[in-house]
């Protein structure tokens, strides 16, 4: 017998699709994570909302693409709109009484807007069975046996083409610097001339920028369910975890990591029940990895 | 004894307010709001224990509710396995999620803060997985004691001296109210002294000589002590349990309803209780959705932390007492402008 059958391992091929979902997962993951590290180097605010934001997006899409005659990238659009505007109003409002606190306190209280639009979903869009499809989820090719569709590859292709352009961003232009140096010292930053708030701003609305967009993907992908959605910001968190809240290129592997491993274990049927624990399991060896030293986030690479 | 005035004032307050819950309220209350006083009761305990966390050591967890999970589970696979009697289930039960919650604990003394928080919530979401999968005993065989059938499962025993939804509300108060004596014991004892020593700064308490290590794992083994006890009592109110009874979200509701109550005070946790258990209840009275609760203890979170981070406990009896003085005034002024007046 090969090694692989003595430890139950199913054959190779039964891994195959699974490698494109789990790829495809953790594009997004990738993604969000690189959106919370970028808002929580500028800003000191780890916003646990990222996910519910995303989920209230994808409904409001659903809504409009099911109960209105508009088009539907209308819908898709006022996904990420909805994403942008709602955690811009939050970091204008709740940004500054809080800026003095802790780095705990701030990432509570992003628990507060998760728990409002949690609450939100749930009240208006009950538990009845919705789905979400991009018209990008029903074509797609095929690749060694294994059918990929284009929702999938936007994932991924989403994941590395913001992780680059936002290592771009943070090198060569003023506000990327700005928010590089506010990472590394807020009050310094501050006295040099550095628009504070502007900056602080830019990075609230880019990353509900991408909050938007992530909820629209995974509602895809994963489904259309508020408290799911909302929580799969634990995954994404993850990533962020082993990337030390600090580094984007590392957040980008960490997020394919994620998603890989989450997917690829489920063909592994003695264990498969227990493939939602990657993240949390994945993320807990990372913080006590991490903890080995002294833990300080270094500044935004 | 010798307790000052306000003191004894106070302790015949509570003494008053034990007598009125256990004697005379289950008698004026249906057995649905008996079931509803009952779980106040059991989350003022798990509330105590974050709220010990939170307010007197300065650690936050969100992974509560999964250890709340835990220890009801140790307690049902122990009351099918065993005819142990029911303080020794409970006991057990503490113990098993006091030697977890120290484990989780560990790494607390390296992380802080934020990151502490986070490690507790993906643990919270690892035992939720793991419960997910193994459910809760019925009565079943094995290890893991759960059958699929409704022929085999059967509900979780009650102490002998209060099988009936009154007795065991009373018993359940009375474990609530040892776990309270527990605590403020603590808090006036070495213990004490060393977390709020701890929570204002673990440089100074180091310099003064406080075993951080030692009382931050003591910290979290008593709460994940009372927590696992009030799993326990959780197991055998409802008779049946089920993992939708500890959501992940229940993690993050509980810090809600536990930084609205107040972190200060051991009222707070009474409040909490009565936030996280009795107002779903009302709410679900009067004809309103439950997600109007996620709503509000979300604002809820965002006004104590920016607000008010004394929580209600505090802040209300001040407000009503500033109420109070400002209707007052106008017979003071009149008062003084007599004695004024030759």
């Amino acid at each position: 017998m090969t090694v692989p059958a003595l430890l139950g391992l199913p054959s190779w091929e039964f891994f195959k699709p699974f490698i494109v979902t789990g790829l495809a997962l953790g594009g997004v993951y990738a993604v969000s994570g690189v959106g919370m590290v970028v808002l929580y180097q500028t800003t000191g605010v780890l916003n646990l909302a990222f996910g519910a934001v995303g989920a209230m997006g994808a409904f409001i899409a659903w809504e409009l693409n099911n109960n209105t005659s508009l088009p539907d990238w209308i819908g898709y659009l006022a996904c990420i709109g909805f994403g942008g505007v709602v955690t811009l109003l939050y970091g204008v409002a709740f940004g500054p009484p809080l800026a003095g606190r802790d780095a705990l306190t701030k990432a509570v209280a992003t628990l507060g807007l998760a728990l409002i639009l949690l609450g939100a979903m749930s009240w208006i869009w009950t538990d009845k069975a919705r789905s979400l499809d991009l018209p990008t989820t029903n074509s797609g090719f095929e690749v060694g046996g294994v059918m990929v569709n284009w929702t999938q590859v936007i994932a991924v292709g989403f994941g590395v083409v913001m992780t680059v352009v936002t290592i771009v961003f943070l090198r060569h232009t003023r506000t990327g610097t700005a928010m590089r140096a506010l990472a590394d010292d807020r009050e310094i930053t501050a006295t040099l001339g550095v628009p504070v708030r502007r900056v602080e701003a830019s990075a609230w609305l880019v990353s509900g920028l991408v909050s938007g967009a992530a909820g629209l993907l995974l509602a895809n992908l994963v489904g259309l369910d508020a408290a799911t959605l909302t929580f799969l910001v634990i995954s994404a968190l993850a990533a962020t975890l082993i990337a030390r809240l600090s580094s984007v290129a590392l957040t980008l592997a960490a997020g394919f990591i994620v998603g890989l491993v989450n997917a690829m274990v489920t063909p592994i049927l003695s264990i498969s029940q227990y493939r939602d624990m990657t993240p949390f399991v994945l993320a807990t060896i990372a913080l006590l990895w991490v903890s080995r030293k002294d833990i300080r986030v270094t500044g935004l690479r | 004894m010798s307790l000052d005035r306000p003191a004894r004032i106070h302790a015949g307050v509570i003494v008053a307010l034990l007598a009125f819950l256990v004697l005379a309220l289950p008698s004026m209350l249906s057995a649905y709001w008996v079931d509803v006083t009952t779980s106040v009761v059991i989350y003022a305990v798990v509330a105590l224990g974050l709220g010990l966390l939170m307010g007197r050591v300065g650690l936050v967890s969100l992974g509560q509710i999964a250890i709340l999970g835990l220890g009801a589970w140790v307690a049902a696979r122990l009351t099918y396995a065993t005819s142990l009697p029911y303080p020794i289930v409970l006991l057990l039960a503490g113990a098993m999620s006091a030697v977890l919650g120290t484990l989780v604990g560990l790494p607390a003394l390296r992380l802080s803060g934020l990151f502490l928080a986070l490690i507790t919530l993906m643990l919270a979401g690892a035992i939720t997985v793991v419960l997910t999968t193994t459910q809760f005993p019925n009565g079943g065989p094995g290890f893991l004691g759960h059958t699929d059938s409704s022929l085999g499962s059967n509900a979780i025993r009650r102490p002998a001296v209060a099988s009936s939804d009154t007795g065991y509300f009373r018993y359940t108060t009375l474990v609530a109210v040892l776990m309270f004596g527990v605590v403020v014991l603590h808090l006036r004892s070495k213990a004490g002294r060393a977390w709020a020593a701890i929570r204002q700064s673990e440089a100074s308490a180091l310099a003064a000589g406080v075993n951080i290590t030692r009382y931050k794992l003591w910290a979290l083994a008593l709460a994940s002590f009372i927590t696992g006890i009030a799993g326990g009592l959780l197991a055998g109110s409802v008779g049946k349990l089920y993992i939708v009874q500890f959501p992940i979200s229940g993690n993050i509701l509980l810090l809600a309803a536990v930084l609205m109550g107040g972190i200060y005070t051991l009222w707070g946790a009474v409040a909490a209780g009565l936030l996280i258990k009795l107002l779903p209840a009302l709410l679900d009275n009067w004809g309103l959705p439950p997600d109007l609760l996620t709503i509000l203890f979300g604002v809820g979170i965002l006004q104590v932390l920016i607000t008010a981070p004394e929580g209600i406990a505090v802040q209300l009896p001040r407000d009503l007492g500033r109420l109070a003085g400002l209707l007052s005034r106008p017979f003071q002024r009149n008062q003084a402008a007599r004695e004024e007046a030759p």
